[in-house]
């Protein structure tokens, strides 16, 4: 659509205030496909496989496994978020068991991703891990799962961040995407170790704090008495410590990722020191019963939506990337059909798959079905023209010339329309357009934000194709 | 726009030279002979020549506070300011500063808007639809048969503005008063961290109060009353205008909590960069001003009864709930409380010499969601209490003002920056009259 008279926006160069995702413009727009958003790829869990690529051994006992998609598809997720991978523990002619685990990578490098893995000799599954996973190796995954994430847009993007032991990989996916992108964030991490020489990441995480400055990290030793040459914190976690490393803690989201009971304390503490509850976000690495039915309900979720959506794309593939946008950001795990899931805080939707998109193509609102209702073509006709307006209210149509102004010819057809100056300026005249274009050349009697709402002043205008007018 | 494009509004003293030599001097006698210390004689509240003055001397030659930025978001968004006889169109205009045009057509008159708020275009009169352009030139009047009509002649008058933090001002007189750029500059530094180009409106109040203006504003000016306001009592310090010596005994308490929260508040400040000292100029310069920023008692974020915050989103760049409240008065007719939440101005505007619109005005960040992030009935509840308890206290006193039995009396020490107020006030006029 054409509008003179209006001078077309020229985009602003913009500062980015806080901190926003990549992929937050695409995902705020509803117009048509975005080439962009298709890079990279949809926002829902889907089951893909997925090949090791890489290896590399971490401080702790850890283990990073650096993955890609056999699809060559990236990973679309969320800072913050997991998967759930099978692990053919027992062979490969046996079931599978599933784990979750918290993506160590920044969704800002979306070609490969990262698990890490902490080696708990125990365990059924994290020795087999470190012992059988290697480049090469190829394993079922689901995901991204979980809404313990960082927001797609935050202009206050103010954080601190929590981890204890293994709780760090999700931590390190959100400060590494924080380090990769501009703005204006501040965070602070306080990370706690068992001993001195069991901190993952020490040295990306100290490279990092010294070349962003927009970064602090600190560390902290538990209860065991700490080595000689240690400078750090040493102690569990207090509110004198919280409020040492973050005094404006108050004012900062928290993001909190460790065990249960060290998850408990922090809750407990950081209200002490006046966090509002709603600005505690947490992600549980050991649970009771409770929390494990929770994110097992999770999976269960994105078990079924991954399913749901892999038939949509088989039944037609165009139709569904074609419905992308609008259906992007809508799903949020960490929701069943009884509620949000607790361990995971807020309340959030499912994705509606067939929700229709919002506005047709070329801005103009939609014709509810009320205003469709009469028919224009039992209206009677008069004038002459190569186009024809029809007033839908008035219930007549009028032929009219393309270099006609659309006031004349309407009034005289028995349309009542207010009029005053008759050069787009008072603004009297001003009715709303259902479909149709215009040329418009007013003098300030109409605003854009009007023009945007389809409003037009049919004293300065004229028409460029066939209209339906509400008038 | 400081540039004045109209013929004079008014000539200084237009109403004292017009009145009848008698009356005049018996009303500069009473200004004259004010006992300082003590309240006004009771025709300042219920005489009507003098309402007649104070529009002239006080609402037409000094800086109004008429609204805040976030009262006009865009481009064509207005609002229209009444006071005493005067109605004034506050207009965002299309480079994002502000027009004040008088609201009065040059056709015949009438009220060019009718609505208190909305947005447009141009400016169309309702009665014979003269149009006005945003900067109020005339653009069109359909005049059949006129030869001689220049429009040139015709445009809206105009009125001085400034927008210092976001506050929009106004000022109607030909020459506005040039110190308020130098209060500007002692307030601008304490409200810009609260960026209020970034809030909206979450809930505006009007009342009328039965009371003279500037029993409104000597009300506003002091808090020995403010044992009547318990919702308020909750957070704000019930010791405020008081000082070491002046503490009654039941407040003993309240005081050295006050002095903590204070000081850990202090310390806050400085961490941050935020000025906090008291500037308290209230009769000392034209544009009189106290500002100060003060901690609120239990988590000392916000009004509310536990202190906690009201809105879940900080305002503008603001690191910390925990900032009390920056406080503002100006004089002749605001006052405003900044949080790190929530911002609520004040603006007092005269209806005659009995009654006064208050306009109360709750700002929270743009972003912020009803529901979600506040609740707007918590979120105006302390004020919405305090406002109409004030009323009636200010009502109270317009009684006793009208009462033959009604005789001065003497403002206590914790009174001082009313008397301050009725100082600058009865200075402002002399000068006027003079
Ligand atoms: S008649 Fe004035 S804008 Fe159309
Ligand atoms: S009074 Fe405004 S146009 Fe006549
Ligand atoms: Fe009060």
């Amino acid at each position: 659509m054409i509008e003179l008279g209006t001078v077309a926006a020229i985009l602003e160069p913009q500062r980015i205030r806080g901190l926003e995702m990549p992929w937050n413009r695409v995902m705020g727009t509803t117009e048509g496909p975005a080439g962009a958003a298709r890079a990279l790829g949809p926002w829902h869990p889907q089951e893909f496989m997925a090949e090791c690529v890489e290896t590399v051994p971490e401080a702790g006992g850890m283990m990073t496994f650096v993955f890609r998609r056999c699809d060559g598809a990236p990973l679309a997720f969320r800072a913050g978020q997991y998967v759930n991978v099978a692990f053919p523990v027992n062979g490969e002619d046996q079931d599978p068991v599933d784990r979750s685990y918290s993506l160590s990578s920044s969704p800002t490098e979306p070609w490969t991703f990262s698990i890490t893995v902490k080696c708990d000799p125990t365990g059924l599954v994290s020795p087999w891990v470190h012992e059988n996973v290697a480049p090469g190796t190829v394993l079922e995954m689901l995901g991204p799962v979980g809404a313990f994430h960082l927001p797609d847009a935050d202009r206050r993007a103010r954080y601190l961040l929590l981890a204890a032991g293994a709780g760090i990989t999700p931590i390190m996916s959100m400060l590494r995407t924080i380090h990769s992108l501009p703005g204006t964030a501040d965070v602070v991490v306080l990370y706690h170790g068992a001993e001195a020489g069991g901190f993952a990441f020490h040295e990306e995480l100290a490279y990092i704090a010294s070349v962003d400055s927009r970064v602090k990290v600190f560390y902290a030793l538990g209860d065991r008495s700490k080595p000689e040459g240690w400078e750090w914190l040493s102690g569990r976690l207090t509110a004198a410590m919280l409020d040492d490393v973050a005094p404006d803690a108050n004012g900062r989201q928290v993001y909190a990722c460790g065990p249960e009971g060290y998850l408990n304390t922090a809750t407990e503490l950081l209200g002490k020191i006046g966090v509002d509850d709603t600005s505690i976000n947490m992600e549980f690495f050991t649970g009771d019963r409770q929390t494990i039915l929770e994110y097992q309900a999770e999976i269960a979720l994105a078990v079924d939506i991954a399913e749901e959506i892999a038939e949509e794309i088989a039944d037609s593939a165009e139709d569904y990337y074609e419905s992308q946008p609008t259906a992007f950001g809508l799903y949020e795990p960490g929701y069943d059909a009884e509620g949000p899931l607790k361990a995971t805080g807020l309340p959030l939707e499912t994705v509606d798959p067939d929700a229709p998109t919002s506005e047709a193509p070329d801005g103009s609102p939609d014709v509810g079905p009320e205003a469709a209702t009469p028919d224009a073509s039992s209206f009677d006709t008069v004038g002459t023209g190569s186009l024809t307006l029809s007033f839908m209210r008035t219930g007549i149509n009028v032929r009219i010339d393309p270099t006609e102004h659309i006031l004349g010819p309407a009034q005289r057809a028995g349309v009542r329309i207010g009029a005053n100056c008759k050069e787009g300026m008072c603004g009297s005249c001003k009715i709303v357009k259902l479909s149709g274009e215009i040329e418009m050349n007013h003098q300030g009697g109409i605003r854009a934000r009007e023009i945007d709402a389809g409003k037009f002043l049919p004293c300065c205008s004229t028409a460029r194709t066939d209209m339906v007018i509400d008038a | 726009m400081t540039a004045s494009v109209n013929a004079p509004l008014n000539s200084r003293g237009k109403l004292a030279s017009s009145l009848p030599a008698e009356q005049l001097a018996e009303i500069s006698e009473l200004f004259e002979f004010r006992r300082k210390g003590y309240s006004l004689d009771a025709p300042f509240y219920t005489d009507a020549t003098i309402f007649k003055i104070d529009m002239e001397a006080i609402f037409g030659q000094h800086w109004i506070f008429a609204a805040s930025i976030a009262e006009l978001p865009e481009a064509g968004d207005y609002v229209t300011v009444d006071y005493g006889p005067y109605s004034l169109i506050v207009l965002r205009n299309d480079d994002g500063g502000v027009n004040v045009l008088h609201n009065v057509c040059r056709h015949r008159g009438a009220r060019v808007l009718t609505e208190p708020a909305g947005s447009t275009g141009n400016l169309v009169c309702g009665y014979h639809s003269w149009t006005y352009s945003p900067e109020g030139n005339l653009i069109h009047a359909s005049a059949p048969g006129e030869t001689k009509f220049d429009k040139g002649c015709f445009g809206l008058k105009r009125a001085h503005s400034r927008v210092v933090a976001g506050l929009i001002f106004v000022c109607i007189a030909d020459e506005p008063p040039a110190d308020f750029d130098e209060t500007a500059k002692i307030f601008e530094p304490y409200l810009a961290p609260h960026d209020l180009s970034k809030t909206k409106i979450a809930y505006q109040q009007n009342i009328v109060e039965e009371g003279n203006w500037k029993l409104v504003m000597e009300n506003n000016r002091e808090c020995y009353h403010c044992d009547g306001h318990p919702e308020l009592a909750c957070s704000l310090f019930p010791t405020w205008g008081l000082t070491e010596g002046l503490i009654p005994a039941h407040l003993e308490e309240v005081w050295d909590r006050n002095k903590e929260a204070q000081s850990s508040l202090e310390e806050r400040c400085r961490r941050y960069g935020l000025p906090y000292e008291v500037v308290e100029e209230l009769d000392t310069r034209i544009a009189g001003i106290r500002i100060s920023r003060e901690s609120l008692d239990g988590d000392g974020e916000s009004f509310s009864p536990d202190g906690h915050r009201l809105s879940k989103k900080l305002l503008g760049d603001l690191p910390d709930f925990r900032l009390g409240r920056c406080s503002m008065h100006l004089q002749p007719n605001s006052w405003f409380h900044f949080q790190s939440d929530h911002v609520i101005t004040f603006g007092v505007f005269p209806i005659n010499e009995h009654q006064s619109l208050v306009r109360t005005t709750w700002l929270v960040a743009d972003d912020a969601e009803e529901g979600v992030d506040y609740d707007l009935e918590k979120l105006t509840y302390t004020w919405k209490q305090t406002n109409l308890q004030d009323k009636a206290f200010v009502e109270l006193c317009q009684t006793g003002a009208g009462s033959p039995a009604y005789e001065p009396g003497p403002y206590m020490k914790s009174e001082y920056q009313v008397e301050a107020f009725i100082n600058w006030y009865v200075q402002r006029v002399q000068e006027h009259l003079a």
